[in-house]
């Protein structure tokens, strides 16, 4: 993932980032993200982001799900091996329900986390850069990619007018790698040590 | 953005001026300090009686189920007492988190992360029951469904027994997916404040590197939100199928029709008991108060309340169709229950289920501590003897009269029951030690509406007349959707 | 704000038709239904529908009890109607008193086999269970639990509108409404067992089942929700409730989602273990039904108040869509409707079951009272209750 310059702006109340979400389209500017400690609701509408279809995803994998199940038992108790059990049919659907439910949830819950850690791009390992420590405690943090249209100061300014209370440069880089919290990535290294980057 | 505003007769869930920054030093606060001695204390106590209950284990498995005190006709007995008994106290948690968020019930916030982690460990300790109760123990695995070498024979689909395999398996894994994701945003708010190299790695790991931007977080409340709603017919689904090991028999006191929605009343209400106990101490030793409030407290007292009757009604019903049905075997039954060799166990379920709960219609007790902790244990034995009624006397005098007996447990299941509160506690002192027992995102999102020192700013829009508050809410951008715009 | 309902003209014509047929068709139906089944079918309708629209009024009253005691705000956005539906209570409890009455004590009718007297004589079950099932402790219960029902639907309605008169910001008759929904609730659901097992149940007089109370409740419940989503969608569509929003819309189609899965998980709980244990008793309930001449409509009571809610309320947008929650409310409350016919007749009807000029008649002569009444009732009172702690929540109530 490249490495990329960031004016990233702090602000305790919710207020103050959706006015700057509002007036980052106008302004020219290039809106990275938004971090915050817990969700703000309104803010994804606000920056023009669709409605997740987790749901949809969910969906399809409890049809998959039920099929599954009472297509496996089926193969169990008709096909491969009949049996008679209580004098009842081969294929005794009262019975079945309860398995095929399990089943379809656990497919349907299981298969909807993976789904949505995949979107998130989480996982055991994953690391990203962090913009600034209080953004999982108390701060709405929000940041500003630096494009050619765009320059540092000019961001900073912008930021402080709408009351950001913390406005760093930072350069950072995009996206997610596999690493380890308590060291510094390869790139944090080579950009302490002086070396520069490419983007 | 929408109205703050929530109505000033609702108590706050949050209790003393906070903020954003205050909410999260309190809940980590535990977690980043040293426990006390009573911590370990409790926690050297749990693993002995763990190292304890795998001591009965062994000899059991060892010896054979024969070392425990099951006989010909009474062949379950304590282990699937305590089997159904850990699974209902399983079911606190993820109603809480489930059907409570369904229900938007705000005062789940503040102890769905406890009882989660708590469902979790009591559905761990059901699951050893069965497992060792198997016998041949090492031939488990027959259990399921995958092509085999010995026929192929399929497991019977149509047995209860493997329903419960399927129903408790899923039950374990969405309730640890539920629980899990709720915890990734909290363990990147312990990874972000993390002094140590240790510590940095391990929550950094565990916390998959959430960062809690826009996108994700929309995309978690809507993961909540389904493995609620898929969790919300699971939760009743497993206790029914629990219950089905019985009911589906013909076997008189078994053989009923209620014995589905009855047991998941039932785990509600004991679990909901065990929630009690957990928090009631929790809250005093990591000095919670004022995220677990008394009004908390009362909120799953009058749960308690609720399902006690809706367990009372049960029973009554039960009695009545056993004597309206005419039938002699399940007079029989019925009757033995309250006047047979077993009167006293009856008796104990009816004084701890049935009549204690219902002191829960004075406030005054619903607000009192102490008497909320020795009420949550006296409901949790009263639903062990439940059980206890429910299958060994319903075993003890079969058809059969010269079959008849009596059951006394042995020191081997006794070692495994305790056995069992070791694994719980244990698990339990380690999650209260290194997880947030709170959910800490979940808080912060209630807090300016429900946080006491929010809810002064809410006299003003109180004291509006309506309808110049709805003009002002139709002017406001959130309902733009709403008034007006329906037809 | 529009605050008070004036009853649209074209509105009173229709119900006053509506009842007009009833009352036709209940005239008729004497003259021509008689005979040992034709009688039997005259009575059976009239109960059954009786016996139905009486609980759907009762369902009202437990819904905003169970909705008070939950501390819930949605439903204050539309209370007033849910007050309305409750309180045409004592017209429909009165009209089932009388027909209970007729059944039990004028022993021509064959819908209840114990209160013939020369049945019981040659049957050791039926004087077994005599001692409940008796027309006197029967009469005696149907007062006790119709009177309650009735008393606690006019208190709790009293306090509502003495709200309205008392100044703002009080809590005290928010309290006392409290405490009077957890007594009714607590009654409520004692005389439920009661009356199911007493006036439904006793039908299949042979026939038990524990669960039963709760499928009945379950069933009243939902249908209950119906009804009320359909008289707030009325009101809408005459330009009154402006506060209704999709919110609220949403959430009336989330619980007719959720109840209808309830109801179906209770039905399944009930059938798995009788056709699981397959012991005689127990299982000639459903082989009428099932495998009798009911049989269509057995599978059509499951499609239509499981497989459709749950497949349609299922989205989002579906539950925020006008059109398609008012046609679910409606096919939710003919779905509960056909699931009490199915729990009536198959009884005392046998294969002799129609669904003809009476049966019709008599439903849409009671759907008529029930417009009536309701829409008389809402005309009487402010439509939003501008005093109570919850109206502003529930107003901005989010979903």
């Amino acid at each position: 993932m490249p490495v990329k310059n960031f004016v990233v702006g702090c602000f305790k109340e919710e207020e103050g980032v959706f006015k700057a979400v509002k007036r980052v389209r106008t302004s020219g500017f290039k809106l990275h993200d938004i971090y915050s400690p817990y969700p703000v609701h309104g803010l994804d509408e606000a920056m023009g982001m669709r409605q997740t279809s987790l749901h949809t995803a969910g969906f399809f994998y409890g049809l998959f799900g039920v099929i599954a199940a009472l297509a496996g038992m089926a193969y169990c108790t008709v096909h491969s091996w009949p049996l008679n059990i209580d004098g009842k049919p081969h294929f005794p659907l009262p019975s079945f329900i309860p398995i095929t439910f399990e089943f379809t949830v656990l497919v349907s819950s299981v298969g909807m986390t993976l789904t949505f850690c995949w979107l998130c791009q989480i996982m055991p390992g994953v690391k990203k850069h962090i913009f600034h420590p209080r953004q999982t405690d108390d701060l709405i943090v929000m940041a500003i990619e630096l494009t050619k249209d765009s320059q540092a100061e000019e961001v900073k300014k912008w930021f402080a007018d709408l009351g950001a209370i913390e406005i760093s440069q930072q350069r950072a880089e995009e996206g997610w790698w596999y690493g380890n919290f308590s060291m510094p990535a390869k790139y944090e290294q080579e950009l302490e040590a002086g070396h520069p980057v490419t983007s | 953005m929408s109205l703050r505003y929530e109505s000033t007769i609702r108590e706050p869930l949050i209790n003393g001026t906070k903020d954003f920054h205050q909410v999260t030093e309190d809940i980590v606060r535990p977690i980043e300090g040293k426990p006390g001695t009573l911590w370990y204390v409790g926690l050297y106590i749990s693993v002995a009686m763990l190292l304890f209950g795998v001591f009965a284990v062994f000899w059991e498995v060892y010896w054979g189920i024969g070392v425990w005190g099951v006989n010909k006709t009474v062949d379950w007995a304590w282990a699937i007492t305590n089997f159904v008994w850990w699974v209902g106290i399983g079911h606190a948690g993820t109603l809480i988190s489930a059907i409570l968020l369904l229900f938007r019930q705000g005062w789940r916030t503040g102890v769905n992360r406890a009882a989660e982690a708590m469902t979790i460990f009591a559905v761990m300790c059901a699951g050893q029951f069965p497992i060792w109760h198997v016998g041949r123990v090492w031939d488990v695995f027959f259990i399921f469904p995958y092509p085999n070498t010995r026929g192929p024979v399929w497991p019977n689909f149509n047995s209860p027994l493997l329903w419960d395999v399927f129903a408790v398996g899923t039950y374990f894994t969405v309730s640890v997916l539920f629980w899990y994701a709720g915890l990734i945003p909290d363990l990147a708010t312990l990874r972000d404040r993390a002094k140590t190299k240790l510590r940095k790695f391990l929550y950094g790991y565990f916390s998959f590197g959430w960062t809690g931007n826009v996108k994700s977080w929309q995309r978690i409340e809507a993961l909540f939100l389904v493995l609620a709603a898929l969790a919300t017919p699971l939760v009743l689904s497993v206790h029914s199928v629990v219950s089905m090991d019985f009911a589906t028999s013909v076997i008189p006191g078994w053989h009923t029709t209620i014995f589905p929605p009855y047991f998941v009343a039932g785990a509600i209400f004991s679990g909901f008991a065990m929630v009690q106990t957990l928090l009631i101490v929790t809250r005093k030793v990591l000095h919670l108060e004022e995220y677990i409030t008394l009004g908390h407290i009362e909120a799953m007292n009058k749960v308690i309340m609720l399902t006690g009757s809706l367990v009372a009604m049960a029973y009554c019903s039960e009695f009545f169709v056993a004597w309206y049905s005419g039938d002699f075997g399940e007079g029989g039954q019925f009757w033995w229950r309250v006047d047979g060799p077993y009167w006293w166990a009856w008796w104990c379920l009816i004084t701890c289920n049935v009549i204690c709960p219902q002191m829960f219609w004075f406030k005054k007790l619903r607000r009192n501590i102490a008497f909320t902790f020795y009420m949550s244990i006296i409901i949790n034995i009263g639903m062990w003897f439940e059980r206890f009624v429910i299958i060994v006397l319903s075993l003890y005098h079969d058809w059969i009269p010269s079959s008849w007996t009596y059951f006394s447990p042995t020191w081997a299941d006794m070692g495994f029951y305790i056995g069992t509160f070791g694994l719980f506690f244990t698990c339990y002192f380690l999650f209260s030690k290194y997880l947030p027992v709170i959910a800490i995102h979940e808080i912060k999102h209630v807090l300016r509406v429900s946080g006491e020192s929010y809810k002064q700013n809410m006299k003003s829009i109180e004291t509006q007349p309506l309808p110049e508050f709805v003009e002002r809410v139709s002017r406001e951008e959130h309902i733009s959707t709403g008034v007006g715009a329906l037809r | 704000m529009k605050e008070q309902f004036v009853m649209p003209a074209k509105l009173r014509t229709i119900s006053i038709v509506l009842l007009a047929i009833g009352i036709l068709a209940l005239i008729i139906g004497i003259f021509a239904l008689n005979g040992p089944v034709s009688g039997t079918r005259f009575w059976i309708v009239l109960f059954f529908n009786a016996i139905f629209f009486l609980f759907m009024t009762l369902g009202a009253l437990i819904v905003l009890c169970a909705a008070t005691l939950a501390q819930g705000s949605w439903h204050i956005a539309y209370r007033r109607v849910i007050e309305a539906i409750f309180m045409a209570m004592p017209v429909f409890a009165i009209i089932a008193f009388i027909i209970m009455m007729c059944l039990v004590w004028g022993d021509k009718s064959a819908i209840y086999a114990w209160a013939d007297k020369s049945l019981v004589a040659h049957s050791k079950l039926l004087q077994k269970k005599s001692a409940f099932l008796n027309p006197t402790f029967y009469t005696i219960l149907a007062v006790i639990m119709l009177g309650l029902w009735t008393y606690f639907g006019y208190h709790i309605r009293k306090l509502s509108l003495k709200e309205d008169l008392s100044t703002a910001g009080t809590t005290k008759i928010f309290w006392k409404t409290y405490r009077v929904a957890a007594i009714f609730v607590a009654f409520y659901y004692v005389s439920n067992a009661v009356s199911t097992w007493q006036w439904i149940m006793s039908i299949d007089v042979n026939w038990y089942s524990t669960l039963f109370m709760w499928y009945i409740w379950a069933s009243l419940f939902v249908s209950s929700i119906a009804v009320i989503t359909l008289f707030v969608i009325l009101l809408r569509n005459l330009g009154y409730l402006e506060w209704i929003t999709y919110e609220h819309l949403h959430d009336m189609g989330k619980f007719m989602f959720a109840f209808s899965i309830f109801w179906m998980y209770l039905w399944f709980a009930q059938y798995l273990l009788i056709w699981y244990g397959n012991i005689p008793e127990e299982t000639t309930y459903f082989t009428i039904r099932a495998w009798g001449s009911y049989h269509t409509l057995f599978y059509i009571n499951l499609i239509i108040n499981f497989c459709a809610p749950f497949l349609i309320l299922m989205t989002r947008d579906s539950k925020r869509n006008y059109t398609i929650v008012a046609y679910m409310a409606i096919l939710v409350f003919i779905g509960h409707y056909l699931d009490f016919y199915l729990k009536f007749m198959p009884g005392p009807l046998k294969n002799n079951w129609h669904i003809g000029w009476y049966e019709i008649g008599i439903t849409l002569g009671f759907i008529g009272l029930m417009i009536l009444v309701v829409t008389r009732n809402l005309s009487k009172a402010p439509l939003f209750l501008k005093n109570h702690p919850y109206m502003k929540e529930a107003i901005i109530h989010q979903s």
